[in-house]
């Protein structure tokens, strides 16, 4: 079970009651009222006959307790508790939740499950049509796993818009809007896969369940999701953000070189249902701290940049430096360069890698006030293309990456 | 006449001892060379055989690892050593690691031929009991340099993403701080200076931090105030474009 061991009374009473059709394992401690007025809701639920016979759902949660791990509710559903991984550390963003993950699918395995929803610990997915909406296709379609999108505003999720959906996308190939995501739903044929963590030569790995199906070939949907999380680990700054998530996309590049080298161009994964409701954001934003830490960087970071970034990339930065705020733009073949270029050094280790990621916030920033200024004027739904139009040019880039990756002491 | 013949006389004996004295001495030093000699010779044949076996055995090593993929599978392991020096892989250090063993060895035996081909018992003793220290000092002296340029950038990055607009003199007082540290550490181990090292030490670092207070206290008052208003003001402003962009 993909190097995940669970105690022998779970282990047992899981080879008692297989199989089950779906799981639902929420990541992380729940309270456990709220947990079973929720499971409560999913009584019947028949997500893959017509709609006549009910399917065997279990509900998995984190927690210990001596009585038994297993028990059945009123409504007939398997009501599991797993014991919650060891904390990765205080400081972290997403590697508890990733980890937390990783053994709700080693679970689902374990109970020979057809498919496995894993649902954020905030319960806000554990409803019957968000259940439906994610489970049906995955049992019924055989699709083989179901990604969220979640309802964002134009400037919410910046990291993710501008980095983590585009890279993911142009180096594996499916457009997926949110490919590091709290809930997803995945069938049979992933689960031991997308459970294995030891790909990854760091501990820090996080889970990126559409990029490891998408290298296996699998076939990949996403479906609206009416829920907004709050986001783990308040009050890390933004160069810990980076750090984690930056370096966990960089690190997966480098394990899986072989793979993503041999993908063309990207594949569209099919919505199901309405499509997914923006937010309008009409406060306006003051770029200006922003800008001021790029130019703070383009004054002092210059000699670390330049072990990183080709001269003719450094040069272009220092040109921004000088313009006025308001004229300020990142081009985004240039941010998808310089993306490149940072996921190669940290390959290369020509800097040490915390040093090569906390080189990369300004730039992001840089990226970010750029961006802020062009939609300030625009509706969610114009700043979405233009998102969509800074991940076809991480496509149109892709050769770069490739051509430098294999050659990286090739001058450019 | 009697008088300037016997002058003369006693000016041409001088002049026949100092060319003897001089004779002799030349004698001496040419015998004291020709008995270094192979001592000499004794300790580069050794020196060059241990390097070519150190040579030959770190290629074999690196062959090895390279076959049991020692990088990949020691990965997590190394981490720290990576991140401080991140142009070294593992099995670069592993296979300088073996040939340097094999010059320090070479020196070793190369002494102790030089030793026992020699007629002075003295040298080779003082040179064993002090390649410890050259030895150590070295090592300190490595590691010194790699993380002043370590907490150097680090320092760098950190304070450029806290927007510190002095974040470069910063780096530069810590890296020269290390440095100094170093120097006086690598000085002290090698007996060398005694006193004046440890003094001039206390001075050069005071007088690092000294000049660092000064230059933000000071020199650099408008500069640091500019920044710390700026720090000071963020509480206040923060909160609200933080609503406003959300990164994850």
């Amino acid at each position: 079970m993909a190097g995940i061991e669970f105690p022998a009374e779970l282990q047992k009473r899981m080879e008692e009651t297989a199989p089950v059709d779906l799981l639902v394992g929420v990541t992380g401690a729940v309270d456990v009222e709220a947990l079973r007025v929720k499971v409560g809701r999913l009584r019947g639920l028949a997500l893959d006959g017509e709609g006549s016979h009910p399917s065997r759902i279990a509900v998995a949660y984190a927690g210990v307790d001596s009585d038994d791990p297993v028990t059945v509710t009123e409504e007939g559903v398997l009501l599991a508790r797993y014991p919650m991984p060891a904390a990765a550390g205080e400081m972290n963003l997403w590697r508890d939740v990733s980890n937390v993950q990783r053994n709700v699918l080693a679970l689902a395995a374990g109970w020979q499950a057809r498919a496995c929803m894993v649902v954020y610990s905030d319960l806000a997915a554990l409803e019957p049509e968000t259940v439906r909406t994610f489970a049906e296709p995955v049992l019924k379609g055989g699709i083989d796993l179901l990604m969220p999108i979640y309802p964002a505003g134009k400037y919410d999720a910046l990291i993710n818009k501008s980095l983590l959906a585009p890279m993911s996308r142009a180096l594996y190939g499916r457009r997926v809007r949110w490919p590091l995501t709290a809930d997803f739903c995945a069938g049979a044929k992933m689960l031991e896969k997308l459970a294995d963590g030891s790909r990854v030569k760091s501990e820090a790995g996080l889970l990126w369940p559409a990029n490891l199906v998408a290298m296996q070939g699998g076939q990949i949907n996403q479906a609206g999701l009416n829920v907004r999380h709050a986001p783990p680990g308040e009050g890390l700054d933004l160069n810990a953000v980076v750090r984690e998530l930056v370096g966990s996309l960089f690190e997966e590049a480098e394990a899986n070189a072989a793979l993503w080298q041999r993908t063309r161009a990207s594949q569209p994964a099919t919505r199901y249902g309405d499509p997914y409701p923006l937010v309008e954001q009409e406060e306006p934003v003051d770029t200006r701290p922003m800008v001021e830490s790029f130019v703070i960087a383009s004054q002092n970071l210059e000699e670390v940049w330049r072990l990183v970034l080709p001269p003719a990339t450094v040069l272009e930065l220092k040109r921004m430096a000088r313009l006025a705020p308001e004229q300020f733009r990142l081009a985004d073949a240039v941010w998808a360069r310089i993306v490149y270029d940072f996921a190669l050094a940290h390959r290369m280790r020509r800097v040490s890698r915390t040093h090569v990621l906390g080189a990369l916030t300004p730039l992001y920033l840089g990226w970010v006030a750029g961006y802020v200024q062009e939609v300030s004027g625009a509706t969610a739904q114009e700043a979405e293309r233009r998102v969509d139009q800074l991940a076809k040019v991480f496509e149109e880039q892709k050769p770069y990456l490739v051509s430098r990756w294999r050659w990286p002491e090739r001058a450019v | 006449m009697a008088g300037a013949g016997s002058v003369r006389k006693e000016g041409k004996t001088m002049w026949n001892q100092i060319g003897q004295a001089l004779h002799d001495s030349m004698a001496r030093v040419m015998t004291q060379i020709a008995r270094l000699l192979p001592g000499i010779l004794a300790f580069i044949v050794a020196l060059v055989i241990l390097m070519v076996l150190g040579w030959l055995f770190a290629a074999l090593l690196r062959w090895v690892l390279t076959a049991m993929k020692f990088d990949e599978r020691i990965g997590r392991a190394t981490g720290s050593i990576a991140e401080l020096s991140p142009q070294h892989t593992p099995t670069m250090i592993m296979t300088r690691l073996l040939f340097w063993c094999f010059v320090v060895l070479g020196v070793l035996v190369g002494l102790s031929a030089f030793g026992a081909s020699s007629a002075e018992p003295g040298v080779p003793e003082y040179i064993f009991a002090y390649v410890p220290h050259l030895i150590s000092a070295a090592v300190l002296l490595f590691v010194g340099n790699v993380l002043a340029r370590f907490l150097s950038r680090s320092v760098l990055i950190g304070a450029v993403n806290l927007n510190l607009t002095y974040a470069r003199l910063l780096a530069l007082g810590v890296k020269w701080l290390v440095l100094v540290l170093t120097v006086a550490m690598v000085l002290d181990h090698l007996n060398i200076g005694g006193v004046i090292v440890d003094l001039a030490f206390g001075i050069l670092f005071g007088g690092i931090v000294l000049a660092l207070a000064l230059a933000v206290g000071l020199g650099s008052r408008d500069l640091v105030s500019r920044s710390l208003e700026r720090e000071t003001a963020k509480p206040a402003e923060a909160p609200a474009e933080q609503q406003k962009v959300r990164h994850f």
